[in-house]
């Protein structure tokens, strides 16, 4: 098992009621997994969300395998301005 | 030259310069605080941002921005943390030689800032009641 840190933000903070969180994945888990992970966590209250993945301050695209100790944030639409 | 700064206090504008000789536009841009929101009067908005990358990604943004069009310069301040209605939330200046680029990257930058800078907002209501915020990028 590997451990990664969620940062939680905006509607995925509301959602989960926490702004970090300490996971415990398996290893070679990926971003698609993890977000299952967190919707599922979410009980419906992340329905219809769209979630960008930063991993450790950069957007990554597709499903990309996580490591230990990464930093990740599922992101909300953002609002800025 | 680029200058990006997340801040959590009132926004102090850049300064103007009457000593710029060769360029002819200066656009100065302040993003405002609603009295409404949803139909509901609020008396602030609260920002939340994601430390650390919403100031890399602005200054990406930037810095693309000055790739994309022939400007001199662009300096932006976000806010973060309470804004009271009718306080600046975003100050922007881009410098060019002319009107045109510095409209089109303007336009650019904070379309690209809506779509991408990890800051989210929460409406205050005048009796303290904190609502998400319905204001997103279109």
């Amino acid at each position: 098992m590997i451990k990664v840190k969620l940062k939680c933000f905006s509607q995925v903070k509301y959602a989960l009621g926490t702004g970090e969180v300490i996971l415990e994945i398996e290893i070679g888990a990926t971003t698609a997994e993890l977000e299952e992970m967190v919707r599922d966590r979410a009980d419906g209250r992340l329905d219809g969300v769209g979630l960008s993945v930063a991993i450790n301050q950069q957007y990554v695209k597709g499903d990309v395998v996580l490591h230990d100790g990464d930093e990740v944030v599922l992101i909300p639409p953002v609002q800025g301005g | 030259m680029v200058i990006v700064e997340i801040i959590d206090r009132p926004i102090d504008p850049f300064p103007s310069d009457d000593g710029r000789l060769e360029q002819g536009s200066e656009l100065i841009f302040n993003g405002r605080v609603r009295s409404k929101e949803n139909g509901q009067e609020i008396k602030e908005l609260e920002y939340e941002q994601y430390e650390g990358m919403a100031e890399s990604e602005l200054k990406r943004i930037a810095i693309e921005t000055a790739n994309i069009y022939p400007i001199s310069d662009l300096f932006c301040k976000h806010r973060v943390g309470t804004v009271a209605v009718g306080e600046t939330s975003l100050h922007v200046v881009i410098w060019s030689k002319h009107r045109n680029e510095g409209l089109e990257a303007i336009t650019f930058f904070i379309s690209e800032l809506k779509k991408r800078v990890p800051i989210w907002k929460w409406a205050i209501l005048k009796d303290g009641t904190k609502i998400p915020s319905e204001c997103r990028y279109h």
